[in-house]
C-alpha cells in the first residue's frame, strides 16, 4: 500500500509540474494585476521551441534556454495590448492562445510524432519547478520587489506615487510569467513525452490558470494544487475499472467554480488581488 | 493625457485629438487595417513556414472565394459562428463577458443527441424538441455563471471559460460511457441519430439550410429588439453604465440574466445544428466544434455590437475556417493555421481598439504658434 | 509467397505494357499526422513505396483528417482528379459510402472496414498472429506473472489482438495476467505515459500495446523493464529491451490493388466482392521490432531456456515454439491459427470449439475477452 501511495505521489508531483511551473508565472502576472489567459498558447511555443533546439543543437539544455525565451518573446504583444493599449486582459489572452497554438502547430509541423533521442529527466523539472516555488514565495512576500509587484496588482496608485513605472513592473510581470509557461513546454516536450506534436499541451494552460485561481495566487498553496491535481489526472488511469476518467479529469475546472463562488460566499478574500484585469491608467481616477 | 477634448499630439501638420465617439466610417477603416495588419502578419508566418505567402493567398482566394464548393463550406462554418457570435453580441452588450460559448454549444450538442437518441416523439417533433432542448440546455449552462456574477460578484470570465471545460469531459463522457453506440465498435461516438432527427442540406453542399435560416432570423430578431423595442434599451444602458441603470432602476438582475439565457441558448442552438446537420451522433467535443464558441468571440467583436454586423463578419470568420481546409489540401498545411488567423485578426483588433477614440485633423501650424 | 510473385509479375507487366499510358492518380486520407510512429506513418510509407514501384502512378494525401469532416475532403480531392481514394481509418466507413455514391466513377478502398460496394473494396493487414506469438514471448519474460498493455480504444480490432495476446502469454505461463488500460486516443504520448506508469505501479513487468507512439517502450525502458514494439520499428527507442513486435508492409497491399486497377481487373463496378485481409502468409505483416530481426538477439537464450509442454511439440522451448509456429502460419496451408478452438472466453464461456477456428467475420466483430485479461472491458457480451 505505501508503494501505491508513493507512486501515485511521484506521479503526482511529474504530472503537477507543468502546471506549477506555469501556474507560478500566472500567479506573478496577476498578482501584478494582469491576468493572461494566453498561458495554453506560450506553453505550446515553448514546447516547440524547446523541442526544435534540442533535436537540432543535440543539448536539451540549449532546448530549455529557447523554450525561455520564446515564451517570453510571444508573451510581448500580449503585454502591449492589455498593459500599453488597454486592450481587454481576457480577449487578449485568448488571442494570444490561439496565436500560440496556431504558430506552433504551424512551424512545428516536421518535428511532429519524431521522438526525441536524448530527453531530459522528469525529476530535474520536477525539483526545479518546487525550489522555485518558495524562492517565489519567499521574493513575493518578504522583499521590497515583491512588495511593488504586489502593489502593482493590488493599488497601482501607489507604486506609481512611490516613482516606479507601473507599466515596467507589469510588462515585467507578463513577461516572467511567459518564461514560466515556457519551461512548462519545455517540460513537456524534452522531459514528460519526450515529443512534439501539435495539441501537445492538452489544455495544461487552462489547467495552469486554474491552478493560480485554486492556490489564491499564493507561491507556496500553488504547490499543494498542483499535487491535487496531478493525484487526479494519475488516479483517472489508476482507477479506470471504478471511476470514470472524465469525472477526475473535470475536477480542477469544477474545483475552480467552486472556490470562486465560496470564497464570494464568505464575503472572505479570494485572495485575488485588487486591480486584478484594470488596466492602468497613468493619473486617472478609478 | 487628459480628457479635455483639445489637442493632444502634433505630427507634422496633423493633430491628434480624443473624440468621445467612433463615428461608423472610422471603425470600418480601423477594421480594415487590423484585418490587413493581420494577413500581413500571417504572410509572415507563412514564409517562415515555407510556403510563399502570395501563393498561399491565391490559393485560399481561388478556392474559397471563387469555388462554389469552397464557398459552401465558408457558409456551413457560418452558421455556428453567427448564432454563437449573436449571443455574445447581445453579452458583450449587457457587459456580461461570456466565454463560454464553447461549451454551451457543446450542451446544446448533447441536448440535441439525448432527445434525437431516447426522446419517443413523433418524427415530425423531433427536430423542434432537438433545438428547443438545444436551447434551453445551452442557455442553462450561461445562466449558472450569470447567477453566481449577479447574486455573489463572482468573476463570470473565469466560470464560463472553465465550464467549457466541464462541458468537454461530459461529452468525453457520455460517448465513451453510457451513450456509447451500439454500432459504435467500441469507438467513442454514440449510435446514428435516426433519419427524422437529420436536418436536411443544400443539396450538393453540407450546409444545413433549416439552421443558417434560424441563424439569420436570430440575428434578425436580436438587432429588432436592441434597436426598437423596450428590453433593448435597458440591455444598452446595463452595458455601457451598470451603475446609472440602478439608478434608473433599472432591472440589472433580470436584463443579465436574459442575456445570458439568450447567449448561451443561441450557442446550444448551434450546437443543435453541428450535430443533427453535419455529424448525426455526438462524437468527441474537438470533432463537434472546431472552436466556434471561442472563434464567435470575434465575430462578436468585430461586429462591434451590432447583431446585423455579425452575419458579415461570421461569413468572413467562416471562410477563414474554409481556408483552412483548402491550406490543408493544396499546400499540405495543418489545420492549425486557422488558429494563426483567428488569433493575429484577434489581436490586432482588440489593440486597435484605443484608435477608435482620436481623430486625425489637418491643422498645419500657422506661424507664431 | 506465390500470391506475392503473382503480383510482382503482374507489376512488371502493367508497368512494361502500359508505361507510355495514362498516369493513375490515386490518393490517401490519413487520420494522424504522417509525422508519428505508428499507424499514418505506415500507410505513408506503403504509399511512397507504391509510387516507387509504379511509374505510372501520381499521389496525393491528405493527413489529420478528423472522422467527421472526411466526406468533404474526399469531395475536394475527387475534384483535384483522384482516381482512386484510399481512407485509412475505421472511422470513415460512413463517409467513404456515402462519398461512393456521390461519386460513382472513383474507386475507393477503406482500410479495416467491413462494409462494402461495387466501387468500395476493403483491406486490412492484420496482426493477430503476430500478437499471439509475442505474447508466447512475453508470457516467458514476465517474472511478476503481470503483463501490461496499453490501448487505445476498445474496438473489435484491439480485444481481438489483445486476446490473441493473451492467449499466447497463458499458454507459456498458464496463471499469468494481462493489465489492460484505455486511453481513448491514437496519439497521445502523456496518456500513454500514465497508462504505462499505472500499470507498472500494479506490478507488469512486461508491456505491449496498441498506440501510434513508442511512449510504452520508453517508459517501461527507464525502469529496465522488457516491451513489444508496435507498427514501425521501434527497437532503436530501447535496443536493449525491445523483444519484438509487429511490422507492417501496407506496400504490399497497395502496389497489388493499384496494379489491378491499372490494369482494369478492378473497376468502378466490381468491387463489391474485393476485401484484402492479408497476414502473414501474403508478407503484408512481420514478426519484429526491426526490419528482418523477428526476436532481439538479447532475448533469445532467456527464451530458449524457458521449456513449456506443447500438445503437438512436446517438450519444446518458448523460442523454438515461436519459430515452428511462425512458419506453419507463414504457410499458406495455415496449419495453426492463435484462435484455434477450444477456447473459452474470461467468463468460462466456449467461444471457439473444439476443432473450430473463428471465421474472418467472427474475427471483424469480436468482443469478448480471452481468460488472463484483466481490466475494464467495455462491450463485454454476457
Amino acid at each position: 500500500m505505501d508503494d501505491l501511495v508513493l507512486a501515485m505521489l511521484v506521479r503526482a508531483l511529474a504530472f503537477g509540474t507543468p502546471i506549477l511551473l506555469a501556474g507560478l508565472g500566472e500567479i506573478y502576472a496577476e498578482r501584478s494585476g494582469v491576468v493572461n489567459l494566453g498561458v495554453e498558447g506560450m506553453m505550446a511555443v515553448g514546447a516547440l521551441a524547446a523541442f526544435a533546439v534540442a533535436q537540432s543543437s543535440g543539448s536539451p539544455y540549449l532546448g530549455v534556454l529557447a523554450a525561455l525565451l520564446a515564451a517570453a518573446l510571444v508573451s510581448l504583444p500580449f503585454a502591449l495590448a492589455s498593459i500599453t493599449l488597454r486592450a481587454n486582459q481576457y480577449v487578449a489572452g485568448l488571442a494570444l492562445t490561439m496565436l500560440g497554438l496556431g504558430v506552433s502547430g504551424l512551424l512545428g509541423k516536421p518535428y511532429e510524432g519524431a521522438p526525441l533521442a536524448h530527453p531530459l529527466p522528469e525529476a530535474g523539472f520536477i525539483v526545479t519547478a518546487l525550489l522555485l516555488a518558495v524562492l517565489l514565495w519567499f521574493f513575493l512576500q518578504h522583499t521590497y520587489g515583491g512588495l511593488v509587484l504586489r502593489s502593482a496588482g493590488e493599488n497601482p496608485e501607489t507604486v506609481d506615487a512611490m516613482g516606479i513605472d507601473v507599466y515596467r513592473v507589469r510588462y515585467a510581470a507578463v513577461i516572467f510569467g511567459g518564461a514560466m509557461s515556457g519551461l512548462a513546454g519545455a517540460f513537456l516536450s524534452l522531459a514528460y513525452r519526450p515529443s512534439w506534436a501539435d495539441g501537445i499541451t492538452s489544455g495544461l494552460g487552462w489547467i495552469a490558470v486554474a491552478l493560480a485561481i485554486f492556490a489564491a495566487w499564493h507561491p507556496l498553496k500553488a504547490v499543494g494544487a498542483a499535487l491535487l491535481f496531478g493525484a487526479l489526472y494519475h488516479l483517472s488511469y489508476r482507477l479506470q475499472a471504478a471511476v470514470s476518467p472524465e469525472f477526475l479529469k473535470a475536477m480542477p475546472y469544477l474545483f475552480v467554480v467552486v472556490v470562486l463562488s465560496l470564497s464570494a460566499l464568505r464575503k472572505g478574500p479570494s485572495g485575488a488581488p485588487e486591480s486584478l484585469g484594470i488596466p492602468y491608467v497613468r493619473g486617472e481616477r478609478r | 493625457m487628459d480628457g479635455g477634448g483639445g489637442g493632444l499630439r502634433r505630427i507634422g501638420p496633423f493633430l491628434i485629438e480624443k473624440d468621445l465617439v467612433a463615428p461608423p466610417i472610422r471603425v470600418l477603416l480601423v477594421s480594415a487595417a487590423a484585418l490587413a495588419l493581420a494577413f500581413l502578419t500571417a504572410a509572415l508566418v507563412f514564409w517562415a513556414y515555407g510556403v510563399d505567402p502570395v501563393l498561399a493567398y491565391r490559393t485560399i482566394f481561388v478556392e474559397t472565394l471563387l469555388s462554389s464548393g469552397g464557398f459552401a463550406e465558408g457558409v456551413r462554418r457560418a452558421i455556428p459562428l453567427l448564432l454563437a457570435g449573436v449571443g455574445l453580441v447581445l453579452a458583450f452588450r449587457a457587459q456580461f463577458w461570456n466565454i463560454g460559448a464553447e461549451g454551451q454549444l457543446l450542451l446544446g450538442a448533447v441536448a440535441a443527441a439525448g432527445v434525437a437518441l431516447f426522446a419517443p416523439l413523433p418524427a415530425a417533433l423531433l427536430l423542434p424538441a432537438m433545438f428547443l432542448a438545444g436551447f434551453v440546455a445551452g442557455g442553462l449552462w450561461a445562466v449558472l455563471p450569470a447567477l453566481l456574477k449577479l447574486r455573489l460578484g463572482v468573476n463570470d470570465v473565469l466560470t464560463t471559460l472553465m465550464l467549457n471545460y466541464v462541458a468537454v469531459y461530459l461529452v468525453e463522457w457520455l460517448i465513451h460511457g453510457p451513450w456509447r453506440g451500439r454500432t459504435a465498435f467500441g469507438f467513442a461516438y454514440s449510435d446514428r441519430f435516426p433519419e427524422p432527427a437529420m436536418l436536411p442540406l443544400i443539396p450538393g453542399t453540407y450546409v444545413h439550410w433549416p439552421t443558417l435560416l434560424l441563424a439569420l432570423a436570430g440575428a434578425l430578431a436580436a438587432w429588432f429588439v436592441l434597436t426598437h423595442t423596450t428590453w433593448g434599451y435597458p440591455v444598452r444602458v446595463t452595458g455601457d453604465n451598470p451603475e446609472a441603470a440602478r439608478y434608473a432602476h433599472m432591472p440589472v438582475f433580470r436584463v443579465v440574466f436574459a442575456v445570458a439565457l439568450a447567449s448561451g441558448g443561441f450557442a446550444g442552438l448551434a450546437g443543435v445544428g453541428e450535430v443533427a446537420g453535419v455529424h448525426g451522433r455526438l462524437l468527441e467535443a474537438y470533432q463537434i466544434s472546431l472552436g466556434y464558441g471561442y472563434t464567435a468571440i470575434i465575430v462578436a467583436w468585430l461586429a462591434r455590437g451590432n447583431p446585423l454586423g455579425a452575419m458579415l463578419t461570421a461569413l468572413f470568420m467562416g471562410l477563414i475556417f474554409a481556408s483552412g481546409d483548402v491550406m490543408k489540401i493544396s499546400l499540405q498545411m495543418p489545420f492549425r493555421v486557422t488558429d494563426v488567423f483567428n488569433g493575429l485578426i484577434l489581436f490586432f483588433l482588440i489593440s486597435s481598439e484605443r484608435l477608435l477614440y482620436y481623430r486625425v485633423r489637418w491643422a498645419p501650424v500657422r506661424k507664431g504658434d | 509467397m506465390r500470391k506475392g510473385l503473382l503480383a510482382v509479375l503482374l507489376v512488371l507487366l502493367v508497368a512494361a505494357g502500359f508505361a507510355q499510358g495514362d498516369k493513375l492518380k490515386a490518393c490517401w486520407i490519413y487520420v494522424g499526422p504522417v509525422g508519428d510512429y505508428g499507424w499514418s506513418h505506415a500507410h505513408d510509407q506503403g504509399r511512397i513505396a507504391a509510387e516507387k514501384a509504379l511509374p505510372w502512378l501520381e499521389t496525393q494525401y491528405v493527413e489529420s483528417v478528423p472522422e467527421a469532416q472526411a466526406e468533404a475532403y474526399i469531395d475536394r480531392l475527387v475534384k483535384q482528379g483522384c482516381e482512386v481514394v484510399f481512407a485509412t481509418s475505421f472511422g470513415y466507413m460512413d463517409s467513404v459510402l456515402a462519398a461512393a455514391r456521390k461519386h460513382p466513377d472513383v474507386i475507393f478502398a477503406h482500410a479495416t472496414g467491413f462494409k462494402r460496394a461495387p466501387n468500395v473494396a476493403t483491406y486490412m493487414a492484420d496482426f493477430y498472429q503476430l500478437y499471439y506469438l509475442n505474447g508466447l514471448m512475453a508470457g516467458a519474460l514476465t517474472k511478476s506473472g503481470k503483463v501490461g498493455y496499453v490501448a487505445a480504444f476498445p474496438i473489435p480490432e484491439l480485444k481481438r489482438h489483445i486476446s490473441a495476446f493473451a492467449l499466447g502469454v497463458r499458454a507459456v505461463n498458464p496463471d499469468a495476467e494481462v493489465l489492460v488500460r484505455w486511453i481513448y486516443e491514437w496519439y497521445n504520448p502523456a496518456a500513454a505515459k500514465e497508462a504505462t506508469e499505472a500499470l507498472i505501479a500494479e506490478g507488469a513487468d512486461v508491456f505491449a500495446f496498441t498506440e501510434d507512439t513508442p511512449t510504452v517502450i520508453q517508459v517501461a525502458a527507464k525502469k529496465g523493464l522488457p516491451s513489444f514494439s508496435h507498427y514501425s520499428p521501434m527497437k532503436r527507442f530501447a535496443p536493449e529491451l525491445v523483444v519484438s513486435g509487429q511490422l507492417v508492409h501496407w506496400e504490399k497491399v497497395y502496389i497489388d490493388f493499384l496494379a489491378k486497377v491499372y490494369a482494369g481487373v478492378y473497376t468502378s463496378k466490381n468491387l463489391q466482392d474485393v476485401d484484402y485481409w492479408w497476414l502473414l502468409s501474403q508478407g503484408a505483416v512481420e514478426l519484429g521490432g526491426e526490419y528482418g530481426e523477428p526476436v532481439n538477439p538479447r532475448f533469445v537464450s532467456a527464451l530458449k531456456a524457458r521449456k513449456v509442454n506443447h500438445p503437438v511439440f512436446g517438450k519444446v522451448s518458448v523460442y523454438d515454439l515461436v519459430v515452428k509456429e511462425l512458419a506453419l502460419m507463414r504457410d499458406v496451408e495455415l496449419a495453426f491459427d492463435p484462435f484455434q478452438g477450444p477456447i473459452k472466453d474470461r467468463r468460462g464461456k466456449m467461444r471457439v470449439p473444439a476443432g473450430l477456428r473463428l471465421t474472418k467475420h467472427e474475427l471483424e466483430t469480436m468482443e469478448w475477452a480471452a481468460p488472463g485479461i484483466k481490466g475494464p472491458w467495455p462491450n463485454e457480451p454476457k
